[in-house]
């Protein structure tokens, strides 16, 4: 666990220069309830007696010399997400601990990897040490427990708490410590309790009944007796290979060739296990505690190498402008997710060279450079409204369709649809006659020869009656003006025709309602026939 | 003298005729998958040009029924490609249209970039794939990108692969272009269908071959070759505009199968 109590001030600082270089104290502030209140302060401010939530003019006062800034909180806790994403480079699971403090708390799973740093205390010196080396105040904790490990961070810096030894260590320590809500402090507080230590003897069901169960929990989680789930900002990765850089690199093309050297390690390492992954990403640790991803799809798990690192170079084409190396990358990870069996002889140079495969690496290509929704293909739905009935999905990940077959039409459908039905101007005889001409896009055609109408109507499900969103009452349904009355079917139907002009252009047309039944039927353009 | 200039003359020809010509764009014998009408080799860049978008139906049906012919079983892929913008303005091709147009929906796949840079640079990826029969790209305004150092490069690269690339375009003028056919698709007045003179026919196009040759022996005529053509179940087929076609019946329209005769209210074909 590591507590970082004045991030706020410390990011502003490395940020400018200047103001770090500046002897006057810093508080940030912000508007709360109608009133500008202090929300963090620097060390100096700290010396000079003020405190959190003090009102600004206070502070003024009591010292003029005083640097205030207004709080950017959006900023502030974007900078420390990625303060902490950076941090995944000490362990795979980092987390932001946001129940006290949107920001500040970072809290890093260690099972199993402080001995890449030489134990516990090694690892924990280490990365204070690195923080404090960059400008940053900040303390650290090592705990068997989160609340433990929080507590211990907080009030008692700089101790590792071996595993069994929870109680002892929080039994000296106040019972804020327990992240509870204020006004569970206070109620303690005003019961005499102070101390932890204080809580172990006492009935659990009135302290449960005083102060909710939220409390017992957190008295049992830091203790160990119930677990607490880390929910960690990167996705775990079960599968990867990474690659340090003694000195840091900045160019997309280093990158890139780094990426095919992980890709090969990657892809050994899946071999050996017989896997395949379908999602890939890259994780570039930028020495200014940022890091970037990339992230590329498959439609079928792979573990190609050279097929791995191509839809890398495609994504990082799509990346243009916004690939920033920053001060320089120090760290790369290629994790995979996704990751299903595949067996040794599909991913094999001597397999069965067959069209699907080259067509799915195309697919995937071209969505890792143009997006995964600009690579589609059509479904078909269950419905006769022309526009239902085809859906476009992405051609790496479809979702499986509930219709196996081309669905029946009966009568001939455009080769083209337009997205949207286009309103036209149409001369036909009343009520039903096909179309004599149209004005579409302030173009007149003159129909010669036409066939139709196909009639399609509503959906079952929605006819007879409208989408409501008030109660249907009685008068609304006799009402013909009211929004909610019954429709009759006639009025949405749609009475499709072809109708070729005396160019031979042929249009898909439609007329929406019936004479006689809808109020005024209206003329639509959907399609063309080739 | 005049002898000796006619000589040095004829040997510049065959200089320039040597340098000028690149392996891959020589007429070689490749073999033309059908010999049907309008049957053009596979691997080579073809422009399929309309007047203006309201004839996008049939340019679109022109260019798919020259792609269904490079299909064959190693090579099943077709793509779509056109920019996701165009795509309001003349609509993207229907699946169901397809399949009564006698194209195999599940064949198609579409891609929609969204620059011209990207869409050509995603047709040179697409032909350079093995399973890919063709690439038709749906390109409604013209575009600087769209050169005639982009089309060189992707007829070469379509010779190389042997896929072919069919660039629809809707314009009256035409730019210089290394395609190697350069089609004009004008829709034509449908012939009647067996029995109902009222109602619209199979596809009918006025088809002019504004540039290359199906013929080996013979150059096209300064004109273009021009062809009437229906669309049928069994592909193209030469239209008579001045014959009424009294035959009527084995020249349907090409839909895979007949509307089902169970449908309740049986269509009336005229209104």
């Amino acid at each position: 666990m590591l507590h970082l109590p004045r991030w706020a001030t410390d990011c502003l600082k490395r940020a400018d220069p200047a103001l770090a270089a500046s002897q006057r104290p810093l508080v940030l502030w912000e508007k709360q309830k109608g009133a500008m209140r202090l929300v963090a302060l620097d060390a100096a401010a700290s010396g000079f007696g003020l405190r959190i939530g003090q009102s600004l003019s206070d502070a003024r006062a009591i010292v003029p010399d005083l640097e205030a800034r207004e709080m950017d909180r959006a900023f502030i806790e974007q900078t420390f997400a990625d303060f902490a994403d950076w941090h995944s480079n000490a362990s795979p699971i980092v987390a932001v601990l946001t129940d006290q403090a949107s920001y500040g708390d970072l809290c890093l799973d260690i099972t199993g990897v402080s001995h890449l740093f030489g134990g516990e205390q090694a690892m924990l010196d280490k990365l204070l040490q690195r923080l404090r080396s960059l400008g940053f105040s900040v303390d650290g904790a090592i705990a068997s427990t989160i609340g433990v490990a929080w507590a211990m961070a907080h009030y008692l810096p700089g101790r590792i708490v071996p595993e069994g030894m929870e109680d002892k260590a929080l039994q000296s320590l106040p019972v804020a410590a327990l992240r509870l809500e204020d006004m569970q402090v206070d109620g303690l507080l005003q019961l005499g309790l102070k101390r932890i230590g204080q809580l172990y003897e006492r009935d659990r069901k009135s302290l449960q009944a005083r102060f909710g169960a939220s409390f017992l929990l957190r008295l049992d989680q830091a203790l160990g007796w119930i677990e607490e789930k880390l929910d960690p900002r990167l996705p775990i990765a079960e599968w990867f290979a990474e690659h340090r850089f003694p000195e840091p690199i900045g160019l997309i093309d280093d990158v890139l060739m780094c990426a095919h050297d992980l890709a090969v390690q990657l892809n050994s390492k899946l071999e050996g296990a017989m896997l395949g992954a379908q999602a890939f990403h890259l994780f570039l640790y930028r020495v200014d505690h940022k890091v970037m991803t990339l992230s590329v799809n498959a439609a079928r798990a792979t573990r190609n190498a050279e097929h791995i690192s191509r839809l890398f170079s495609y994504r990082a084409e799509r990346l243009g402008g916004e690939y920033d190396a920053g001060f320089g990358i120090d760290m790369i990870r290629l994790a995979a997710s996704s990751v299903s069996a595949l067996d040794a002889t599909q991913a094999g140079v001597f397999g069965i060279d067959d069209g699907t495969r080259t067509l799915e690496h195309l697919h995937d290509r071209m969505s890792s450079r143009l997006g995964p929704l600009a690579v589609v293909k059509t479904a078909f739905v269950n419905s006769h409204i022309p526009e239902r009935a085809v859906r476009l999905e992405p051609a790496i990940a479809p979702r499986p369709s509930l219709l196996s077959d081309i669905p029946e039409v009966a009568a001939e459908r455009p080769l083209r649809l337009l997205l949207k039905p286009e309103p036209i101007n149409v001369i036909a005889e009343v009520p039903d006659a096909p179309p004599a001409s149209m004005i579409w896009r302030r173009v007149t055609y003159r129909f010669v020869k036409s066939s139709g109408p196909e009639r399609i109507g509503a959906e079952w499900r929605y006819a007879g009656h409208r989408l409501k969103l008030t109660p249907q009452s009685i008068e609304a349904a006799t009402n013909p003006e009211s929004p909610d009355r019954y429709f009759e079917e006639g009025e949405i139907s749609r009475d499709y025709y072809v109708a070729e002009d005396d160019g031979g252009r042929r249009f898909w047309l439609f007329r929406l309602g019936q004479f006689g039944i809808a109020a005024e039927p209206r003329w639509y353009l959907h399609g063309f026939f080739s | 003298m005049l002898g000796n200039k006619a000589a040095v003359l004829e040997s510049l020809r065959q200089k320039i005729t040597a340098l000028e010509t690149n392996p891959l764009l020589k007429e070689t014998d490749v073999p033309v998958i059908s010999a049907g009408l309008l049957a053009t080799p596979r691997g080579s860049l073809h422009e399929v040009f309309a007047d203006s978008v309201r004839d996008s139906g049939a340019a679109l049906g022109f260019a798919l029924a020259q792609a269904r012919s490079q299909i064959e079983a190693s090579r099943p892929a077709v793509l779509f490609m056109q920019l996701e913008a165009d795509a309001l303005e003349v609509g993207l091709p229907y699946a169901l249209g397809l399949q009564s147009f006698g194209f195999d929906p599940e064949r198609l796949v579409f891609v929609r970039p969204r620059t011209i840079t990207e869409l050509l640079w995603a047709v040179e990826e697409a032909i350079a794939c093995r399973a890919v029969a063709a690439v038709v790209a749906d390109i409604v305004h013209p575009h600087k990108a769209l050169d005639f150092t982009a089309s060189r490069r992707l007829s070469l690269r379509a010779a190389a692969s042997g896929a072919s690339v069919f660039l629809v375009r809707y314009a009256r003028d035409r730019e210089a272009t290394a395609a190697r056919y350069r089609w004009k698709i004008v829709p034509h007045l449908s012939a009647a269908p067996p029995f109902d003179d009222r109602a619209p026919g199979p596809p009918r196009w006025r088809v002019t071959l504004e540039k290359g040759s199906l013929d080996k022996r013979r150059n096209a005529t300064p004109a273009g070759d021009e062809y009437l053509v229906d669309w049928t179940d069994n592909g193209f087929s030469p239209a008579d505009d001045r014959r009424r076609d009294d035959a009527g019946l084995p020249r349907r329209p090409a839909h895979p199968h007949a509307a089902p005769a169970a449908m309740g209210d049986g269509l009336p074909q005229t209104g």
